[in-house]
């Protein structure tokens, strides 16, 4: 190949500008994320306050994120950011490490503990949240060793839902079921009739144990002990479902909305599922969908996990006065006591302070069934704090072998003293 | 014309090899031109090296960095990572899960390049053969190439439910008991079907223009010879795709053994589906099997991994000089 002088000129000059610009890009791409915010004392006023929630299922058009807007204090946009709860924790991580956390950020209650443990997370005193007037039961998961991180934006529970159309063709009296033995027997006489059973999420991970946690400590199973012989028998009631065919296999890998899905083709008698799904189920006019509390092993009704994320501050190195005088706002404006009913109406949520909530309940009939499961509520991370994480994997575990058994009492019994063993 | 293996070739290397060769003569006789040419080759080098640096060796680096520090949630914080050597190599080697989930891999990537292999050959010699309405045919073997994974695997998953799935309706036609396709037992080979289905048409393309490259000449020479098909495809075809064959299987094996998006979407890699790389993924994210987050342990296997996808690189830099020679 022959080049002239000039081609060859500008080929060298091309290289050079190809590379000097490759150069300056990585730079600026380094130095991005410290500019902006310099002054680590005065606090200067954030314009753009981020906001982080675990909600994708509404999009920017919905009411949530239009209500959410509205909190904004004057003088200042808000910029909301959805993820799914499975990957806000770890995508929080990753922020504060980089030191552009978000200002406010909306996680999990049984995240709280890792998150605050592992120092993603501002105290409230730091912030200036204020943090009295909600229900013990609610609140507990957002104080860690003695240190309270958050609050509850609102608060969901699992329940019992039936179908009182399959209920009444089997002759089954709903108010009967009071105890594990009344739940099978009447799943028996549905999938008799020729119906199907209950549908629930077995999925690997944290929403499979949520939902198991009810039967656990229904059971009389205790989280410091999660491989007890009382634990072996939820995970056998819940593998014999399987095995017996009262559940779908697909409880396996089923999320919440799975199951949900399967309950409303209306071809199952009962749906272990969320208060979330309250409204949903009184509006869908296919067949009378009814909720009962879950039953305990010998009578009585079954505590449950209480659900529903937290509000907090992630930490911030540089300029952390100004970016916690904007959570504050923020925070403020959407548990502030005035506020917590029409925060919680919006993601189908209880308030989490005790009157506030009496008022929800007394304007939505919907809400009454559910008044003595939510405060009856126990916190996940209550007993172990921030070792609930492990346990709770090993109770995953431990349930996925139980489902997979169907039935098997052998492989149910292993299952669980593997949690004891490891 | 001999078969073009697919070779790598980076564009760059003529024009750089030119640029040596350049700057040797100018340097002999004008030294003073010879720097602006030096720089420009380096300037012209420098976004690759660059490249290479930040998107290849840097990441590398920090999962080996990784998997020697033990990292918690709380490192990306306080950046307080102690170095343990090969502590967690060990803990990983120990792990009762460890050696299952290496002999899943191993059935898994196996069986996957075996039948996908075998298949996709079988189809390209049948496609070879140039029939009316064999171009369309062939784009249509084409199609699980074209949809997103999270269509297919979302589509091989209800197939294979155990209650209502299609796949069960269908052996149940000839009086098979219906399977649980997806649980801990069996999801190992469901996983395994769907990604043979998958990796079909890679085969099949790549093994098609294979035997493009072939010259006619050879068969009609055989023919005359009074070789049958069968003789053909042994004597003829085999031998001289065994190239493209060894560059099939070489890029089929790493797709394989790294493949997370279609075990994670059918089972979350739970059971025997769980492979190396599934396991890898559940750790370093939390997710799945392992709800616990456990970085250093994910970078071990992924570290694994990788000397597995080189030592693999390596064979076939191997079979392929000797072919040469």
């Amino acid at each position: 190949m022959i080049t002239t002088r000039s081609n060859h000129r500008l080929t060298v000059f091309a290289g050079v500008a190809a590379g000097a610009a490759l150069v300056t890009s990585l730079a600026a791409c380094s130095s991005g994320s410290g500019g902006g915010s310099s002054d680590d004392k005065t606090g200067a006023k954030i314009t753009t306050i981020n906001v982080w929630d675990p909600y994708p299922q509404y999009d920017d058009s919905s009411d949530w994120a239009k209500y959410l807007q509205s909190c904004a204090p004057e003088g200042t946009t808000l910029k909301r950011t959805t993820a799914a709860t499975a990957d806000l924790l770890n995508n929080l991580t990753t922020a504060v490490k980089e030191d552009n956390a978000p200002d406010v950020v909306m996680l999990d209650n049984p995240a709280v503990p890792e998150a605050a443990s592992a120092g993603l997370v501002a105290p409230a005193e730091d912030v200036g949240i204020d943090t009295s007037g909600f229900d013990a039961n609610l609140a507990g998961p957002g104080t860690v060793s003695g240190t309270t991180y958050g609050v509850p934006i609102g608060a969901n529970t699992l329940g019992l839902y039936y179908n009182a159309d399959i209920l009444k063709k089997a002759g089954v009296d709903p108010a009967s079921i009071t105890s594990w033995d009344a739940l099978n027997a009447a799943l028996e006489k549905v999938t008799k009739a020729g119906d199907k059973g209950i549908t629930f999420a077995g999925i690997s991970g944290e929403e499979g144990v949520f939902q198991f946690l009810p039967w656990f400590w229904g059971a009389g199973a205790n989280l410091k002990e999660p491989g007890s012989a009382q634990a072996t028998e939820a995970g056998q009631l819940v593998s014999d479902w399987i095995g017996k065919g009262y559940a779908p296999k697909s409880a396996i890998s089923d999320n919440q909305s799975a199951s949900w899905d399967l309950f409303l083709t209306g071809k199952y008698a009962f749906a272990e599922n969320g208060s979330w799904f309250a409204q949903a189920a009184s509006t869908q006019k296919k067949f009378k969908a009814v909720m009962m509390p879950i039953p305990g092993k010998d009578g009585g009704s079954a505590p449950v996990p209480t659900g529903g994320e937290f509000v907090l501050a992630p930490t911030h190195k540089s300029n952390a006065a100004g970016h916690y005088a904007a959570a504050k706002q923020v925070i403020e404006c959407l548990v502030g006591k005035d506020n917590q009913v029409k925060t919680a109406d919006k993601l189908g949520y209880f308030a989490a302070n005790k009157d506030q909530r009496q008022k929800q309940i007394d304007s939505d009939a919907i809400w009454k069934p559910w008044a003595a499961a939510i405060e009856s509520a126990q916190g996940r991370t209550t007993d172990l704090g921030s070792a609930y994480t492990p346990t709770s994997a090993a109770l995953s575990t431990a349930l996925q072998s139980s489902l997979n058994a169907a039935g098997d009492a052998d492989a149910v019994k292993q299952a669980f003293s593997a949690i004891s063993a490891g | 014309m001999g078969i073009q293996t697919p070779a790598p070739a980076p564009s760059l290397e003529p024009a750089l090899e030119e640029q040596d060769a350049e700057t040797g003569r100018t340097h002999r006789h004008r030294r003073r031109r010879v720097r602006p040419t030096t720089w420009a080759g380096l300037a012209f080098v420098a976004p690759l090296v660059a490249y290479l640096a930040v998107f290849y060796a840097y990441p590398l680096y920090e999962n080996v960095s990784m998997s020697l520090h033990r990292y918690t949630r709380a490192t990306f914080v306080t950046g307080q990572a102690p170095f343990v050597g090969f502590d967690i190599y060990r803990e990983v080697l120990a792990s009762p899960q460890f050696w299952p989930t290496v002999r899943q891999t191993a059935t898994f990537v196996i069986v996957s390049l075996v039948f996908q292999y075998a298949i996709g050959l079988g189809l390209a010699v049948f496609f070879h053969r140039g029939f009316r309405l064999s171009g369309l045919l062939r784009a249509l073997f084409l199609v699980p190439w074209l949809l997103p994974i999270i269509v297919s695997a979302t589509t091989w998953q209800w197939m294979m439910d155990a209650d209502n799935g299609i796949l069960n309706r269908f052996l149940g036609v000839f009086g098979v008991d219906p399977i649980w396709w997806l649980n801990n037992e069996h999801s190992l080979w469901a996983v395994t079907i769907a990604n043979i289905w998958l990796g079909i048409p890679f085969n099949l393309v790549i093994l098609y223009s294979g035997l493009q490259n072939i010259p006619t000449d050879l068969y009609e020479a055989a023919s005359l010879d009074g070789a049958g098909a069968w003789r053909q495809f042994r004597t003829i075809t085999f031998p001289l795709l065994r190239p493209v064959t060894a560059i099939t299987l070489l890029l089929g094996f790493v797709y394989t053994l790294k493949v997370v998006d279609i075990v994670w979407i059918m089972t979350m890699g739970t059971g025997t589906s769980q492979t190396l790389a599934t396991w890898a993924y559940s750790m370093a994210f939390g997710k799945g099997a392992s709800a616990l987050i456990q970085y250093s342990q994910a970078s071990v296997v992924g570290t694994i991994l990788l000397l597995v996808a080189l030592l693999m690189g390596f064979v076939y830099l191997f079979v392929q000089r000797r072919q040469e020679d």
